[in-house]
């Protein structure tokens, strides 16, 4: 650590601290206003309740799109962690076309959300395909692809290449090899990345409302709600989403963690 | 120690990475239960050695032979060697004994059997008491016993080292030296010994091949790698060494003398047809070393020239003179190892001494 003289020290305590304050505070506002009643527009601190998490319980529109969004997260997770190892494995194996097809992966994330989501609408068109859960899930997937596929790789590239041989050398043939020495390398980094994806997919807005068919998402859900107004059971839906994603993003810096460095710590 | 049958021969065998050739038509054999060493400076091809023998690269011509059978196609989880690596590849995700027994139990044999045999070799390393740790939480030096422990349990017919205790310091290195050399004696393994260090393969190698740009230099016993080096690299390289370049005189018997800037040096050529053949006036170097020379009174004696002590180095039981000797253009250095108790202290800086050595401790290398 850098040691520097108290004054500024104090100094930059006081920026840290606005800072947080005026970037972080509107994200808790929310959070503490879910817990009492709105009327006018206002909240009325007196009198502290749950009645819009009641509200929340009974919204059948938003529980509705709440488990859509968790079938398409799951969906997605599977789909982006299966081929996003896949393309790792193939990319750190040296073939060949390996920097074209990683641009390729790369691309959909860097682009626009919107340009995305047109290509593959058009795209859905041209061949048939209805619009539907499943093209939703395509279009998750195409986009968190991406992040799972970087993760693996990561992780790969800084596996030592004689743990492969070692384990060669003492016998085991290349199946073994896999499921006994590399996956289980690679097993907290997938993790990590099915983390990053879920919570990707999560609140993709943008892709989702172009390519989805009937059912909406919790986002898009959101999204067509406040144009009609709010209600208080959104301030208690965004205070639970809130505090899943905190409780996400802990497990996945846990599992993006090298093993080592954990095991060390222990 | 049976060191007659030759275990593993490589013929003509040579490497290239595309247009880079690495290794240049290699002959080696390595005799069934002997401790060889492959010693060379970094860039000298013995890492490639030993990861063609082993199967981690394929080799571009040549072919290795195992008890006379060529096994130069045969894929690395079918050759009966196993290999200690210089990092040790440990596999992080297991614990000691999952390390250990993992080269018994892809070969599917039966969980008694492979705790038992874990134990037995975890015994041999003295790391039983830490069958349930991870890699990571264990020293440098436990790591090397565990990477061995492992590579010895599948009974392999050779081991192969690369450069293992590069990674530990000196301290620890020198256990592990002993340690190993031990180890082999106990299961009487043929081991392969990859290390630039040459004090290390002295320590320790029956025999070492001394390596140098992909070719072979040398092959032999410490011994006679140290008192007759075949050329100047080994002579350079193998220990501290007195080296003055001349021309070739004609032989008269057991000896050949060198026409140097020191003057006229007689060398033994006993046993080296290659130094009694060579042409007079052909370049070459006597080669001495430095505790063959004599401080002498006399001035009677062969190979006698004088010089000069420019420093001197107090090396507990040895003193080291560094000695320059000729005019000041033509000047040459040498060493001179004394016994610190007899004359040592007798020694003084800037004084000017008569040096000699006996023909027989000097050799004859060509340049």
């Amino acid at each position: 650590m850098i040691a520097l003289p108290r004054p500024s020290t104090l100094f930059l305590a006081a920026v840290t601290a606005l800072v947080a304050v005026l970037l972080y505070s509107p994200l808790f506002v929310p959070i503490v206003s879910s817990f009492f009643t709105i009327s006018h527009g206002d909240v009325d601190w007196s009198s502290p309740t749950l009645s819009s998490y009641q509200a929340l319980a009974g919204n059948n529109d938003i529980l509705a799109a709440l488990r859509t969004t968790l079938i398409v997260g799951l969906c997605t997770v599977v789909l982006s962690v299966v081929s996003g190892t896949l393309l790792a494995l193939y990319y750190h194996g040296g073939r060949s076309g390996r920097s074209i097809l990683q641009f390729i992966i790369f691309l959909p994330f860097l682009m626009p959300p919107i340009i995305s989501g047109l290509a593959l609408l058009i795209f859905f068109r041209e061949i048939g395909l209805e619009r539907s859960l499943l093209t939703v899930v395509i279009g998750h997937t195409v986009f968190v692809l991406a992040i799972v596929y970087r993760t693996v790789l990561m992780r790969l590239q800084s596996m030592s290449r004689t743990l492969v041989e070692a384990s060669y050398d003492l016998g085991a043939t290349a199946w073994q090899t896999f499921w006994r020495v590399i996956l289980p390398n690679l097993s907290s980094a997938m993790v990590g990345g099915a983390i990053l994806a879920f919570a990707l997919s999560f609140d993709e807005t943008m892709i989702t409302i172009l390519v989805t068919g009937t059912q909406s998402t919790l986002p898009v859900r959101l999204w067509a709600m406040m144009r009609l107004g709010f209600s208080p059971d959104i301030n208690a839906l965004v205070a639970l989403i809130l505090m899943f994603t905190v409780l996400l993003c802990v497990l996945a810096a846990r599992f993006l963690v090298p093993q080592q460095m954990a095991m060390e710590r222990s | 120690m049976n060191q007659n049958t030759d275990l593993l021969t490589l013929r003509g065998v040579s490497k290239s990475y595309g247009m880079v050739s690495v290794l240049h038509d290699v002959d080696l054999s390595i005799q069934d239960g002997e401790f060889l060493t492959v010693l060379g400076p970094s860039g000298s091809g013995k890492t490639t050695v030993l990861r063609l023998i082993g199967g981690l690269e394929p080799l571009t011509a040549g072919e290795i032979r195992l008890d006379g059978q060529d096994i130069s196609r045969m894929p690395i989880n079918r050759r009966p060697f196993n290999t200690v690596f210089q990092d040790y590849a440990l596999f992080p995700h297991m614990t000691v004994s999952g390390n250990v027994g993992y080269g018994l139990s892809v070969r599917h044999v039966q969980r008694k059997e492979v705790a038992r045999r874990v134990a037995e070799a975890l015994e041999l390393v003295q790391l039983g008491r830490f069958a349930d740790r991870f890699p990571a939480q264990l020293s440098g030096g436990q790591r090397q016993r565990v990477a061995l422990a492992r590579a010895l349990i599948c009974q392999p017919r050779l081991i192969l080292l690369d450069e293992p205790l590069a990674a530990l310091d000196l301290e620890l290195r020198r256990q592990m030296q002993e340690f190993l050399k031990s180890i082999q004696r106990e299961i009487k393994t043929t081991f392969l010994f990859v290390t630039h260090d040459q004090e290390e393969a002295i320590g320790m190698a029956d025999r070492i091949c001394v390596m140098q740009a992909g070719h072979i230099c040398q092959l032999g016993t410490p011994h006679e790698l140290y008192y007759k080096p075949n050329c100047e690299f080994v002579a350079r390289f193998f220990g501290e060494n007195n080296l003055v370049a001349g021309k070739l005189g004609a032989v008269e018997g057991e000896q050949r003398p060198i026409e140097t800037a020191l003057g006229r040096l007689i060398c033994s050529v006993s046993d080296q047809p290659l130094l009694k053949a060579a042409p007079d006036g052909a370049s070459a170097f006597a080669v001495f070393r430095p505790e063959a020379l004599r401080v002498a009174g006399s001035t009677e004696s062969d190979n006698h020239f004088s010089g000069t002590i420019a420093d001197l180095a107090f090396a507990g039981s040895s003193t080291v003179a560094t000695i320059t000797v000729g005019t000041d253009n033509a000047a040459q250095r040498l060493r001179l190892r004394v016994p610190s108790r007899i004359d040592g202290s007798a020694l003084k800086c800037g004084e000017t001494v008569s040096l000699s050595f006996a023909p027989h401790e000097g050799h004859l290398v060509l340049a």
